[in-house]
């Protein structure tokens, strides 16, 4: 600690860290806020993309938002940094996938990310940028799972 | 920085730190409850917006998309069949509607298709109101008494020019009389609204549209066939149903 505390250089990974950790976050929380109060919405998004079996697509829905906004509490107090950051890149590429995958089956849905979903005009699909969004995020989430280490977290207040 | 609470903190946890076993238990044990939680909830909000009976209203198509067929009389033997999904609260199903309506109308009455419509209740949700789901029912209601092409039309007539402003109990009952429902056929009808004695066939029409890919308003399919995309005029649908006609 004395070390780290001295040099100004060993201090900027930590702070880049406590942004990562805000970033993936606050994305996580917002995504999660906009969908748990539709539960019926939310299933009925992640069944647009086709990918899931039904029952288990609505499972999915139910629970995601949920999922989100703990994992995005968890990144923004900084509580079990790598483990949550794991589960948050995780969520990423999924999502990643299942866009891509509903785009080159050219599916025309919202991808329901932030609230809404299902099927909409073709010029309306925003592939690439939800995919460029969750990209930044899971690269994000992948600095912090490599440097979990970050100022102002209560994994270095508590267990440090 | 804050000086309190730190001292606290080291007050309340032992020296070498929090027990990160116990911390991440109770997070765990949070993320899981919240997760089983949400999932039940879910769940019993898909079933809870069925309240009524479970009765299959006149012209069910049997198999497992279910629809009403619309045809009053037997169609011709070798027309296609016209899937239509739609939605009461679904502007574009309006559009559709004024558009194609009367020419699918007219088909139906020459006998040229077999139409089976499938109402769709999800804008519910999305505009959170009830509106898909008792139109439905209505219009259910008015295929138990012969009249669902005509109460399909005048609910799509007065569709609200606001998405959303949703239909009113009085409005369904205007409905029943422009489509011509009365005496005995009205009192039946509106015993059958009033129950919501279809709301059960309307939950199972939405999951059973969703199950077979349809997740948007209108889709039509043609023998199976989604040609939503390729209709821009009444006339474009015709030559297509003619093409199909074996």
């Amino acid at each position: 600690m004395g070390l780290r505390s001295q040099s100004d250089a060993g201090r900027l990974p930590e702070v880049i860290g406590l942004l990562a950790r805000l970033i993936v976050g606050v994305v996580l929380i917002w995504a999660g806020a906009a969908k748990v109060t539709s539960p019926a919405l939310s299933a009925r998004a992640v069944r647009a993309f086709q990918i899931l079996p039904y029952d288990f697509a609505g499972y999915v829905g139910y629970a995601l938002p949920v999922v989100e906004i703990l994992v995005g509490l968890l990144l923004v107090i900084g509580l079990f940094t790598r483990l949550s950051a794991t589960v948050g890149g995780i969520l990423m590429v999924a999502f990643i996938i299942g866009i891509a995958s509903a785009w080159a089956r050219g599916l025309t849905i919202d991808c329901g990310c932030f609230g809404g979903g299902g099927t909409i005009a073709a010029a309306q699909t925003q592939y690439p940028r939800d995919i460029l969004r969750d990209v930044g995020v899971a690269a994000c989430a992948a600095w912090l799972v490599a440097r979990p280490r970050t100022a102002y977290s209560l994994d270095q207040r508590l267990f440090s | 920085m804050r000086p309190d609470a730190s001292k606290k903190l080291k007050a309340a946890t032992p020296k070498k730190g929090a027990n990160p076993v116990i911390i991440g238990g109770v997070v765990a044990a949070v993320v899981i409850v919240g997760v089983v939680v949400a999932i039940l909830i879910g769940n019993s909000g898909k079933s809870g917006g069925a309240s009524g009976g479970s009765a299959q209203p006149a012209g069910v198509v049997s198999g497992d998309l279910g629809g009403i067929l619309a045809n009053a009389s037997p169609a011709k033997s070798n027309a296609p069949t016209l899937d239509l999904y739609e939605d009461f609260q679904c502007p574009v199903c309006g559009q559709l509607e004024k558009a194609m309506g009367p020419s699918i109308a007219s088909m139906v009455q020459a006998g040229d298709i077999k139409l089976v419509v499938h109402t769709l209740s999800f804008l519910d949700d999305n505009l959170n109101n009830d509106s898909s789901k008792r139109s439905a029912n209505a219009v259910a209601c008015a295929s138990d008494v012969g009249k669902f092409l005509a109460y399909h039309a005048a609910v799509f007539a007065a569709q609200p020019a606001q998405e959303g402003a949703g239909y009113t109990d009085a409005q369904l009952t205007e409905f029943a009389t422009t489509a011509g429902i009365t005496g005995t056929s009205l009192t039946t009808w509106q015993k059958c609204t009033s129950s919501g004695q279809h709301a059960q066939y309307v939950t199972d029409t939405q999951s059973a549209a969703e199950k077979a890919g349809v997740n948007s308003t209108p889709t039509l399919k043609l023998n199976g066939k989604d040609i939503t995309k390729t209709l821009s005029t009444p006339e474009a649908l015709i030559a297509q149903v003619k093409a199909a006609t074996k």
